[in-house]
């Protein structure tokens, strides 16, 4: 087994941890985490991607990536945080009140 | 000047600066005077050899396959522009009136400005993408400006109306950008076997090209946003909804007609669809009691006529019937502006009458739209009504005999709205008329009696819009048919003034309104039942979405 073999296992893994993760847990803060592990794997992905064409490219958008998720766990959290203020038990399954 | 035409879009933003920054004592005047300029330029484009010209900023939307800011100034546009310019200098003008003492007056006319900008952008657009900007431009417009009045009941329903149907064109337009292959993005090119190439070929590109249309311009079954559109201020229906706005749907068939001609089934449907509309729009007036709602089916029912013959290979007669529908109806709007302004925004027509002692400029420049709306021989209506009726009779007999129907109803709509409004007993008890309502509306009159000697007899317009169009069949001014439409037209005149007589003010029949209702009450368990799938659970968004990307995967991985 090459080591992009064993990274590319590894990404798709933790993919599958995040999303297994977002569909399965209720608590909101651990849905964002999942989230996040999630976007970990692409970042990995894109790096992997960047390393097997020899480009510097892959590096780039992974910082881009990191800063972007940054920004997005503040507003992600920012809710979480909204939605115990609304709840006491916060439960993203309880929360529907948008269902049509 | 082809060099300065595909920058006039930018010419209302200043305007639109200062009087948000609340410079100047009245809102208005500082971005009064963008569409004269528009209007100028475009004039005078003309009058200097009218040279198409490009402006091409390449990458400017790095994320599209044909990402260049492509602004096109060609015919087409410019007279387009001319339109814009004329009609919204006169909108400004007399908005300065209408609006006055208002207390978002300064906010209307920001949203004003913008929509010029957006309108502007929308017919220079060279490429699908530009043109999308300005098009979901001018809806957002429209929905700030139905809107306007926020405390009113009913206005945001009614401008969400309007936004749905937009947005409905936009994603229809977005679309049909996605699966034009790359380097096609070009309006001109776009009817090339090259360009059609892409998934579904030329037909669903057709399609998609209709549905944008039709939405836009308020056809078959989307006509359902311009009545309720009637919420916002009467200038805002005269500019947006019944001039401009609603007339880019047209423009978008005309531009793109190469398109529509590659696929003769959607052609066909885009000539019944605007058949359909036009009569039916024409009835449903009938049975208006609001004023403005009366005119607002009217002008679905003109934009048929457009569509008709877009759908009948006669693109030029289609432009013409806009050029002078926009001079009339804006007109027809802005006289019943008058009315409606002296009488403290009574808009009921059982409540309405006997205007015309009181209110002779409304009453005289109502009639003399009322008179091109008909098609009354010589008047700008009459040459390009008789237009499109001649192309129906040429391409489709059927469809010519059903336009040249609609005459009848045309003038029965617009004689029962003409007699209500002005003519019986007077119900209210208007105030004078005010000079800057009034004096806007002469001009407007004047080009609604003499829009269609821009055509006739020198065939200056069709000349000028050959290079766009193709080749023209000269106008076959006073024929035999359009002066069937007129006679129809007068005579339907004539029939609404006993029917005025029996039923003071509005007739507000119930018509069939047991299929009606059957149809609602199907569309609302069909509505119902789809409304069970937003369960609201974030998971399960969250599943359906992971196993649409698995299903993409699965189908990239196997082509």
């Amino acid at each position: 087994m090459t080591a992009e073999a064993i990274v590319l296992a590894t990404t798709a893994a933790l993919f599958a941890l995040g999303a297994a993760g977002v569909l399965l847990r209720r608590n909101p803060v651990a849905v964002l985490m999942a989230v996040e592990i999630m976007l970990n794997a692409a970042n990995l992905l894109i790096v992997l991607g960047g390393r097997v064409r020899g480009e510097v490219l892959g590096q780039a958008i992974a910082l881009i990536v990191l800063v972007i998720a940054a920004a997005e766990a503040v507003i992600g959290l920012g809710l979480a945080l909204a939605l115990y203020r609304d709840q006491v038990m916060a439960d993203v399954d309880e929360t529907r009140e948008v269902r049509g | 000047m082809s060099a300065l035409l595909p920058w006039t879009w930018v010419l209302t933003l200043p305007g639109l600066v200062l009087t948000a920054a609340g410079v100047g004592r009245r809102p208005g005047i500082a971005s009064i005077w963008g569409p004269l300029v528009m209007l100028l330029a475009a004039l005078a484009w003309f009058a200097t050899g009218a040279v198409p010209g490009d402006v091409v900023i390449p990458n400017w939307a790095p994320f599209l396959p044909d990402g260049s800011l492509h602004l096109r100034a060609d015919a087409l546009a410019a007279l387009m522009l001319a339109i814009l310019g004329f009609v919204s200098f006169f909108v400004y003008v007399y908005s300065l009136s209408y609006m006055e003492g208002d207390p978002g007056q300064r906010r209307f006319f920001c949203y004003l400005d913008f929509f010029v900008a957006a309108m502007a952008l929308l017919v220079l657009g060279g490429t699908l993408g530009v043109l999308l900007v300005g098009w979901a431009g001018v809806g957002l417009a429209s929905f700030l400006l139905i809107s306007f009045w926020r405390d009113r009941p009913g206005t945001l329903r009614a401008g969400l109306d309007a936004l749905a149907a937009n947005m409905l064109g936009d994603a229809a337009l977005l679309l049909a950008a996605v699966i034009v292959p790359s380097g096609c993005g070009d309006l001109t090119t776009l009817g090339t076997p090259r360009c059609t190439a892409g998934l579904g070929g030329a037909a669903l590109l057709a399609w998609l090209l209709l549905i944008a249309a039709a939405a836009k311009s308020a056809q078959g079954p989307l006509y359902f946003w311009i009545p309720t559109a009637m919420a916002g201020p009467t200038p805002v229906s005269a500019l947006i909804h019944a001039a401009t706005m609603v007339a880019a749907g047209v423009y978008l068939l005309v531009r793109t007609h190469a398109v529509l001609e590659l696929a003769p089934g959607v052609m066909l449907v885009t000539a019944w669809l605007g058949t359909l509309t036009m009569l039916g729009g024409g009835i449903v007036s009938l049975f208006q009691r609001n004023f403005k709602r009366g005119l607002a089916y009217s002008t679905i029912s003109q934009l048929g006529y457009m569509f008709a013959a877009a759908g009948l290979a006669a693109p030029f007669a289609s432009i013409f019937h806009l050029f002078t529908h926009a001079f009339f109806k804006a007109l027809l709007f802005l006289a019943a502006g008058v009315a409606i302004h002296a009488t403290g925004g009574e808009e009921d027509l059982a409540r309405l009458g006997g205007l015309r002692r009181r209110l002779p400029v409304s009453f005289g420049t109502f009639l003399v739209g009322a008179l091109a709306l008909i098609g009354f021989p010589a008047t700008s209506g009459g040459f390009s009504k008789d237009a499109i009726i001649d192309a129906g009779l040429r391409e489709n007999p059927l469809i010519g005999y059903l336009l040249l129907a609609g005459a009848l109803v045309t003038g029965l709509y617009i004689g029962r709205l003409l007699f209500g409004v002005y003519f019986g007993p007077e119900r209210t008890h208007p105030h004078h008329e005010p000079a800057l309502q009034v004096w806007p509306l002469v001009p407007l009159a004047i080009m609604a009696v003499v829009a269609g000697y821009f055509e006739w007899p020198g065939g200056g317009l069709s000349r000028a819009l050959t290079p766009v169009l193709g080749a023209i069949e000269p106008l076959r001014a006073f024929s035999a048919t359009g002066l069937a439409a007129a006679v129809l037209g007068l005579a339907g005149i004539g029939l609404s003034w006993p029917i005025v007589q029996s039923a003071p003010g509005a007739t507000p029949a119930e018509v069939g309104t047991g299929w009606a209702d059957a149809l609602g009450q199907a569309g609302y368990s069909l509505s119902r039942g789809l409304a069970g799938l937003q369960t609201g659970l974030l998971t399960r968004y969250a599943l359906a979405s992971l196993l649409g990307v698995a299903v993409i995967l699965l189908l990239a991985a196997r082509l």
